[in-house]
């Protein structure tokens, strides 16, 4: 079969996999929309293997394939097809997205057995999986952001799942809009290129481009940065990232899933696929890698102080995606996207077993609360503490390797460049920190009474209750309640977790530098236009990073002991100490309120005003003052209706009699 | 076809009361079933019109009776069909009062959009489009319901808030009368002329055109309705029986539209051109008014009716934005709103079945017991506020596109408008079925029978998703038709090889 | 043939119609009168038929007195009909149409 068959295979079964599951809920029994959807996302993921082999028999500079399958909607000068475009990148990303995706529908089927909406998150879950290779495949801007949007709608789905708990909808809502923010600077984008190139196809755009842009070009810039705004919105980038702590009101499956291993990923897969055009607009590209140093650096003080064990994780993702957007906006292609593959398998295992842990302590996710698992729930903890060490970049590790290589590049380019080394060598002592205080924390110290109760085999039986605001949960809907599973005892759950456990162990090793590059060296077919793609820092500069990166790895770790197993008890006089810094961290810079405040109240009290006043006075007074006049006229009028029958006979006798005469006279 | 639904209307009124919604459901269906075979057979290769009927009707004042069909009229007529077609259906399912009448009118109104749809012949379009109004007004008024209206006022009755609906539209209507012979006795040097085929070959001057214009497109945005002249609007929309909501939403406001790209434009292209910015204008002001409006009303019925205005205003900025991608974008667009209001309307009857009202905000959770109907109204929600990859998404697309190549700063200022269609979309959805249940307010699945009309509708928006093509390639001749007579600005193609960057 | 008297016999019934439209209260009467208003057009119609030799007028005179028929009947119904009511037969009293 042809590689671009393999592709449209990859769209076909996410999809019907949601399709079956959707219309055959009610006959479904058990556990079988599970293993439906498991499947569904497991062929995927042997189809894009398919692809895979299929273009490597394909030489280098061939390795771009395109497929259209018919017209979407072609009129009226545009032309737009429903096709695919299977190159290496986008290969590379559907191995990644189905790979783990797969592990995480695994990991749901025992996560989310004891809940009622089963069969509905295994469906939401598949179109997920659907709408973000759909992004991956698409072969012109229109099915990208066709993909891009779907994506948007199935993470608001899959967010308010739990869709009694407001606070669960609420944040759902603010994702699908903020996300909505980015579609729309992904259409003007494409309606800028559509003016200036006349295609929409993903090919075309980036043969045209360079002919007919010069470097820094104004128009360029613009589409650029309109672009970013897509790429900020769906990757959490400061400054539309406040979605992203929120989205962790869904399960932890989805929080896995969407926010740690693909969706959020798919801004960084927008900046690398259009290199071309970025490459020529290269105030924008920097401006990317601002953005995505702004973002890893605030995101990872906010994960200091922040208490909530998802909210940390989710703060560490942007803080990490900080990392891949600032690596493609600077160039570094191939270490960007190796380090969004490690990411995706040692974030999904973070949030697996956060999950688990999450699970025995029956819902409650404050840190603050927990501690001492490390005898109760063994293999949690040491897959939580692999999970944290990659993330840490500790020395050997997968997010060793695709850290450093990005942090490298930077320090290569030069000039202004290595102001993005040194802040991302910050980040990455604080990341080392806060992996820490998680890991520390939970698996450390004296156990807490969950604990003891898992390590006597009981479950912990709390009420259920809403972890952001104590609001005692419905339970009629289907929370995983009392009977709630604990991680660790089902088979699944522990594949998939194995499984990625040794991915972030070793994933790594495919590219060490002066060894092996296997990555590098599949993508160039993708990136062979590519000025900077080449531009690599030499072996001995790259070792020199690990070097530097492995001395701040170490310290952060160590930091953390210090301060959590150490001395426990110092960071609360630490944040007494520091309460400005400590509340203005806790209050996430204060970035919901600033858009409250500039942008919500204005347009919803500008609707208020509009309907209370405007409604009133100017539209309705528009009736008034019609009705007015012809109550006027009406005044006038009514005299004649007397209502006497005579009085009526008389004026008809008298008109006609005014008539005769008229003609009389004009006849005479 | 034109007159099947009226036939079945009477045929309504004479039997007996429990069969007269399946009559007229009969005659829906035929007419459906003609619609199809209309669009089936249609050759979209060319621009003209098909299927015509010419008879001559009043020869000493040149009136004909034409009708015919061409890309444009094409789907609406389906629409039509389709819409009527599930709000009888619906109706007949819970039969209303008195029955033999309100069918009866249903099937006139039915008749009467038909013939406004096909009619190429001016006068003959006016009579229909006034022929419109009258079964509407006994609709709404008769079947109607008090509402109780805005905080603070009091409740809205249906008698006063018709009869402001009839005073706005027919103000309108008559102007357009007006228009509509001053045109055919200025055109025609002794004997008027009104078949709009013979008008379009410019025999106005530009001067005649100028006023002509503003009587037409007075009529067409009170129609719509368009900002500053939707006064009628909520008022109607809080009184009217839903299915006939439904229809009239889904139908009627297309019309207005439809008359520009039809009348308007091939007829008055000089004054057209003149005044398309400040057309322009009003149709953004629609946008950004209808959908900031949307998200601060709390009855359900509002937040679809300033929907419609917003959706209006951007099927009149691609109309205006004379170029053949935002017309194909308006016409899809048209046949897309139409398609998603319906539904949208059926669903907020169930609603209101289910809390006793229309107030959003005294909803919630109604989801819980009723996932069918959660999963339909989340479609049709996501069709409303044209998330990518649904039709209305091409549609809006392709108006944007169309606008953005001539005056890019309406365009940005449009896209806003789709933000906040996400907004109030998704706070209906959510503030009715999502969160906790208010006391009073019952979750309870819909009856297979309203399942199937709802998931009918609900099927073409997603056919329409996957397939857009199958609109956009049989109108997209007559478009250009329609808009030959404006000058065309440089083929996109030229733009590449030219580069206006370099 | 002069047609002149007939024209003035005409006028002259037709004159004691309006008169007695204008001036009556009783509905019925008032009903009579419109039959001789009526009947008053139909002998114009004859005699000028006659004098011109076109029978036209005469088919007119035939229409017009079926028209007179129906009128008669719709009238006398509505008569009876507000009798057997108890409505007053008094023109000036029925006057629910004043605006």
């Amino acid at each position: 079969m042809d590689a671009t068959t393999y592709g449209w295979l990859i769209l076909a079964f996410p999809l019907a996999g949601s399709m079956v599951i959707a219309l055959g809920w009610r006959a479904l029994p058990g556990r079988a929309a599970g293993w439906i959807g498991t499947g569904a996302i497991g062929l995927a993921f042997l189809c894009a293997i398919g692809a895979l082999v299929q273009i490597l028999d394909h030489p280098v500079e061939d390795r771009q394939l395109t497929n259209s399958l018919y017209d979407y909607a072609s009129a009226g000068g545009l032309d737009i097809q429903m096709n695919v475009l299977v190159d290496p990148l986008s290969v590379f990303m559907c191995l990644v997205v189905t790979g783990v995706s797969t592990l995480i529908h695994l990991y749901s089927i025992s996560y989310m057995t004891s809940d009622d909406g089963f069969r509905r998150f295994f469906s939401y879950l598949n179109f997920f999986v659907f709408s973000m290779l759909l992004l991956l495949l698409a072969g012109n801007l229109i099915l990208l952001i066709v993909g891009w949007a779907f994506v948007g709608f199935a993470s608001y789905a899959l967010i308010s799942f739990w869709f009694r708990r407001g606070t669960a909808t609420g944040a759902g809502m603010k994702a699908f809009v903020i996300n909505v923010v980015g579609d729309v600077g992904l259409v003007i984008a494409a309606l800028f290129i559509f003016r200036e190139l006349g295609t929409f196809d993903l090919l075309q755009i980036f043969e045209r481009a360079p002919e007919e842009f010069t470097t820094n070009e104004g128009v360029a810039v613009a589409i650029g940065c309109l672009l970013l705004v897509g790429a900020a919105a769906k990757s959490a980038q400061v400054p539309l990232h406040t979605w992203l702590p929120d989205a962790m009101e869904g399960p932890t499956p989805v929080s896995a899933l969407i926010h740690a291993a693909t969706m959020v990923t798919a801004g960084v897969y927008l900046i690398g696929r259009f290199h071309p055009v970025f490459e020529i607009a290269l105030t924008a590209a920097d401006i990317a890698a601002f953005i995505g140093l702004a973002t890893l650096l605030i995101a990872a003080t906010i994960a200091l102080v922040v208490t909530d064990l998802k909210r940390i994780i989710a703060y560490s993702t942007m803080s990490q995606i900080g990392y891949m957007v600032m690596g493609v906006g600077i160039g570094a292609y191939s270490a960007a996207f190796f380090h969004l593959m490690t990411h995706a398998f040692f974030k999904a295992l973070l949030f697996m077993a956060a999950g688990s842990i999450i699970g025995a302590m029956a819902n409650r996710q404050n840190i603050d609360l927990m501690g001492g698992f490390r005898r109760a729930m063994p293999f949690t903890v040491a897959t939580l503490l692999i999970g944290c060490l990659a993330l840490a970049a500790f020395p050997g590790t997968s997010g060793f390797f695709s850290k450093d290589e990005i942090l490298a590049f930077a320090e290569h380019r030069g000039g202004f460049y290595w102001v993005f080394a040194i802040g991302g060598y910050i980040g990455a002592l604080l990341t080392a920190f806060y992996a820490f205080r998680i890991g520390f924390r939970v698996a450390y110290g004296d156990p807490v009474p969950e604990a003891r109760e898992v390590e006597a085999g009981h479950i912990s039986h709390a009420e259920p209750e809403n972890p952001a605001t104590g609001e005692r949960e419905d339970t009629d809907i289907g929370f995983p309640g009392p009977e709630h599973h604990i991680a660790e005892r089902e088979w699944p759950m522990k594949i998939a977790m194995s499984v990625l456990a040794f991915g972030a162990l070793f994933a790594g090793l495919v590219q060490v530098p002066g060894v092996d590059a296997v990555i590098e060296h599949f993508l160039e077919g993708s990136f062979e236009d590519s000025t900077l793609y080449n531009d690599l820092p030499s072996n001995a500069a790259e070792w020199r990073g690990l070097g530097v990166g492995s001395i701040i790895s170490l310290l952060g770790i160590g930091f953390a002991a210090v301060l959590y197993l150490q001395r426990p008890g110092t960071t609360k006089r630490l944040a007494e100490r520091f309460a400005g810094i400590h509340k203005f961290l806790e209050n996430k810079w204060y970035f919901d309120e600033a858009i409250d405040f500039l942008i919500v109240r204005p347009a919803l009290g500008f609707g208020r005003w509009a309907n209370s006043v405007f409604e009133r006075y100017v539209v309705n007074g528009l009736v008034v003052g019609t009705v007015g006049a012809a109550k006027g006229a009406n005044a006038a009028v009514r005299v004649a209706q007397s209502g006497y029958l005579r009085g009526y006979a008389l004026l008809l006798v008298l008109g006609f009699c005014g008539l005769a005469l008229y003609f009389l006279i004009a006849g005479s | 076809m034109l007159w099947l639904p009226l036939a079945a209307g009477l045929l309504a009124c004479l039997v007996p009361r429990r069969f007269a919604g399946w009559a007229a459901a009969l005659g829906a269906f035929l007419a459906l079933d003609l619609a199809i075979r209309l669009v089936t057979d249609f050759d979209s290769g060319s621009a003209g019109i098909q299927h015509a009927v010419d008879e001559s009707w009043i020869p000493e004042l040149g009136v004909r009776y034409q009708l015919g069909v061409d890309g444009i009229s094409l789907f609406l007529v389906l629409l039509t069909t389709v819409a009527w077609f599930a709000a009888i259906l619906w109706s007949a399912i819970r039969t209303p009062e008195r029955p033999k009448t309100y069918f009866f009118l249903l099937g006139l109104a039915e008749t009467a959009t038909l013939g406004a749809f096909l009619a190429q012949d001016l006068l003959l379009f006016v009579l229909f489009f006034d022929l419109m109004l009258i079964p509407f007004y006994f609709l709404f008024g008769s079947w109607g319901s008090e509402h109780p209206g805005r905080e603070g006022e009091g409740p809205v009755r249906p008698a006063p808030a018709t009869i402001k609906m009839i005073v706005y539209t027919l103000v309108g209507s008559l102007l357009m009368l007006v228009g509509a012979i001053a045109a055919g006795v200025i055109a025609g040097d002794g004997t008027p002329v009104f078949s709009m085929a013979e008008l379009r070959e410019g025999l106005l001057s530009e001067g005649s055109q100028h006023w002509i214009f503003w009587f037409f497109a007075a009529a067409f945005l009170v129609k719509m309705p368009a900002f500053l002249v939707h006064g009628w609007m909520p008022d109607a929309y809080r009184v009217a029986p839903l299915p006939v909501l439904a229809v009239f939403s889904a139908v009627l406001s297309k019309v207005g539209a439809y008359g520009f790209l039809r009348v308007v434009l091939p007829i008055f292209p000089e004054a057209t051109v003149d005044f398309q910015e400040i057309v322009l204008v009003i149709a953004l002001a629609s946008i950004l008014y209808g959908s900031v409006m949307a998200f601060t009303q709390t009855s359900a019925r509002l937040v679809a009716g300033y929907s419609s205005v917003a959706q209006l205003g951007f099927i009149t900025l691609g109309i205006f934005a004379l170029r053949p991608d935002g017309a194909d974008g308006a016409v899809i667009q048209m046949v897309n709103h139409g398609i998603v209001i319906v539904p949208l309307m059926l669903i907020i009857v169930l609603l209101a079945e289910r809390s006793g009202g229309d107030d959003v905000t005294k909803m919630g959770g109604i989801a819980m017991r009723a996932p069918v109907m959660a999963a339909l109204f989340l479609v049709v929600t996501m069709a409303l506020l044209a998330i990518p990859g649904s039709a209305n998404f091409v549609g809006e697309f392709y108006i944007l596109n169309g606008v953005f190549q001539e005056k890019i700063v309406f365009a940005l200022i449009a896209a806003l408008g789709v933000i906040m269609a996400s907004y109030y979309a998704l706070r209906l959805f959510q503030h009715a079925m999502h969160n906790r249940k208010p006391e009073g307010v019952e979750s309870r699945e819909l009856g297979w029978r309203e399942g199937a009309i709802i998931g009918g509708l609900v099927a073409c928006i997603v056919a329409l998703a996957f397939y857009p093509q199958v609109v956009l390639k049989r109108s997209d001749e007559s478009v250009n038709e329609q808009l030959s007579s404006f000058e065309q600005p440089s083929e996109p193609t030229a733009a590449v090889t030219e580069g206006p960057g370099k | 043939m002069d047609i002149t008297w007939y024209l003035v016999l005409s006028a002259l019934i037709f004159a004691v119609g309006v008169a007695g439209v204008l001036l009556r209260r009783s509905p019925l009467v008032i009903l009579l009168c419109l039959e001789l208003m009526l009947n008053a057009g139909n002998l114009a119609l004859l005699a000028f038929a006659r004098s011109l030799g076109n029978e036209e007028g005469q088919v007119f005179a035939l229409i017009v007195m079926v028209v007179a028929a129906c009128e008669v009947v719709v009238g006398l119904g509505l008569i009876v009909a507000a009798y057997r009511r108890r409505i007053p037969l008094n023109v000036d009293e029925l006057r629910s149409l004043r605006g």
